[in-house]
């Protein structure tokens, strides 16, 4: 049985690497994985229930810069990366679908990032 | 003749977390073992009382991180049972698909750190490679590789299609041939025989009366899972065996282990071969609960999960009790260790499939005098419990 083992440790110095190397090529997180999430300005109607339902609190809800149509309290969430556990409750209790959800993961940084500058970016080129 | 005391942790090259076995031998030979634990306290039990009945299922995932959907289950299930919510079948078949699936990566876990363990790193490196496409899966269908984060109250929140049925099954076959394989290195394999067979025997009456479960248990010959026991999720329609063997050494506690992430890959296929079509979860929210008390336990990959709910009415619990499978296994399980050698201490701890954080409680108790201490939030948050 030993002798065995040595072949399928020997077979993998010439199969496939099971590993990437990282940095240089693409990370191998699914498109179903939950990563950073922001709102969309466009759709958020300022209900408040994101941050209501938040199981860590990392969302607080914060005075829009202008008013929009479908937001009527005028105001909008931020999430708070360093807090945030992405269980993406928030997604699934808000009522219009505005939280935009991707799969990017890499978020290791000495500054405590938030969604704020995402979300802004939804309000480009609307009045 | 004297006693030697030799501390196996907090920090030990064998223990990958903070545990101290306080080892007294003579000579080679242990003649007993005290655990210490309180390294790893988070008090998520007093925690869980200051949240909303659906802002804890969060927490309570996160009590234990492999077995993180089984306590999901569990404390679902006991507030379901407190607020009457009826579950939709097709559900009840993901939960149960979930479940397996961190059985079986949890029991190739355990089965690669005793390779490690007993000093058979190559062995280790590969089953940890092909666990990886287990955790695929569960990324596949929750989101995430090890946080699945799956339930809410009365249902799931993803569904899975034929497309990722088909790669589940896929997948599945692939891993059962890798299982299998494992299995028989176990069985027959030189180094690893001498390693664990007939150590750390545990005698099916001791294994009962320390109230030992799960692989534990089921490894000295006695025969109980909750799964079949008392049926949960969908467990009720889903034929399989449990699985038992005799010897109740280190060896047949890993060949139970093995056995059982074999029955349910097995399990995986009849979920998804008869999975009722349906809603996956309730229509409505669930915010405030009557008045009530639930008792929940599910069978995690370590054994009896124990839940018990309190409810006064509101949106709050008032009481959650977590027991988890390790406190029975790693306190009581000391009864193993007597007349093993000392370099088999590792070994029998990691037969029990030993989850730390898991089993902390805080409760201080000064060995001269007997007496117990308890400890406001505001000691605990100092640090180190006072060298006790």
């Amino acid at each position: 049985m030993g002798l065995k083992l040595i072949g399928e440790v020997l077979s993998n110095l010439i199969r496939k690497s099971s590993t990437v190397e990282y940095p240089k090529q693409p990370p191998l997180a699914l498109q179903e994985h939950r990563g950073r999430h922001y709102a969309d300005l466009t759709k958020c109607i300022g209900c408040s229930l994101c941050a209501l339902e938040c199981p860590t609190n990392a969302i607080t809800m914060n005075p829009l810069p202008r008013k929009l149509k479908q937001n009527p309290r005028g105001i909008y969430p931020i999430v708070e990366y360093g807090r945030c556990i992405f269980c993406y409750r928030c997604v699934e209790v808000c009522p219009v679908k505005a939280y935009i959800t991707t799969n990017f993961f890499e978020m290791g940084s000495d500054k405590l990032g938030t969604s704020n500058d995402l979300s802004m970016s939804t309000l480009q080129g609307i009045e | 003749m004297s006693l030697i005391e030799i501390p196996v942790g907090p920090q030990h090259p064998a223990l990958h977390e903070p545990i101290m076995l306080r080892v007294r031998a003579d000579g080679e030979r242990v003649v007993d073992v005290q655990v210490v634990t309180g390294y790893n306290h988070r008090g998520a039990e007093k925690l869980g009382e200051r949240n909303t009945w659906s802002k804890d299922i969060f927490l309570y995932s996160r009590v234990c991180g492999i077995c993180n959907t089984v306590h999901a289950q569990t404390y679902t299930q006991g507030v379901e049972a407190i607020g009457g919510i009826e579950v939709p079948p097709r559900a009840q078949y993901l939960r149960t698909l979930i479940m397996e699936l961190e059985r079986v990566h949890s029991h190739i876990l355990i089965a690669a750190v005793m390779a490690e363990v007993v000093g058979f790193d190559s062995l280790f490196m590969l089953m940890m490679r092909d666990r990886e496409p287990v955790m695929m899966l569960k990324e596949l269908i929750t989101g995430n590789r090890v946080l699945s984060d799956y339930y809410v109250l009365g249902g799931v929140r993803r569904d899975i299609d034929d497309v990722k049925k088909d790669k589940i099954l896929k997948v599945l076959e692939r891993v059962e041939e890798r299982v299998k394989y494992y299995k028989k290195v176990f069985q027959e394999d030189f180094t690893i025989s001498r390693r664990l067979r007939g150590v750390g025997v545990v005698k099916p009456a001791d294994a009962i009366r320390s109230s030992l479960v799960g692989p534990t248990l089921r490894g000295s010959g006695v025969k109980s899972d909750v799964r079949a026991d008392d049926p949960y999720a969908a467990y009720g329609e889903i034929p399989f065996n449990v699985i038992t063997y005799s010897e109740g050494d280190s060896l047949s506690r890993m060949l139970v282990r093995f056995d059982e992430t074999l029955e349910s890959i097995e399990i995986i296929r009849y979920v998804l071969n008869h999975l009722p079509q349906g809603p996956i979860t309730i229509k409505t929210a669930v915010r405030v609960l009557p008045p009530g008390e639930a008792y929940s336990r599910v069978e995690a990959p370590r054994g009896e999960l124990f839940y018990h709910i309190v409810s006064r009415g509101g949106d709050k619990p008032y009481r959650v009790k977590v027991r988890t499978p390790s406190f029975h296994n790693i306190i009581n399980g000391v009864i193993a260790y007597r007349e093993a050698n000392i370099a088999d201490v590792p070994v029998i701890l990691t037969s029990f499939d030993p989850c730390i954080s898991c089993t902390e409680r805080v409760l201080i108790i000064d060995e001269k005098s007997g007496s117990v201490k308890s400890l406001r939030l505001k000691d605990l948050s100092k640090g180190w419990l006072g060298g006790s």
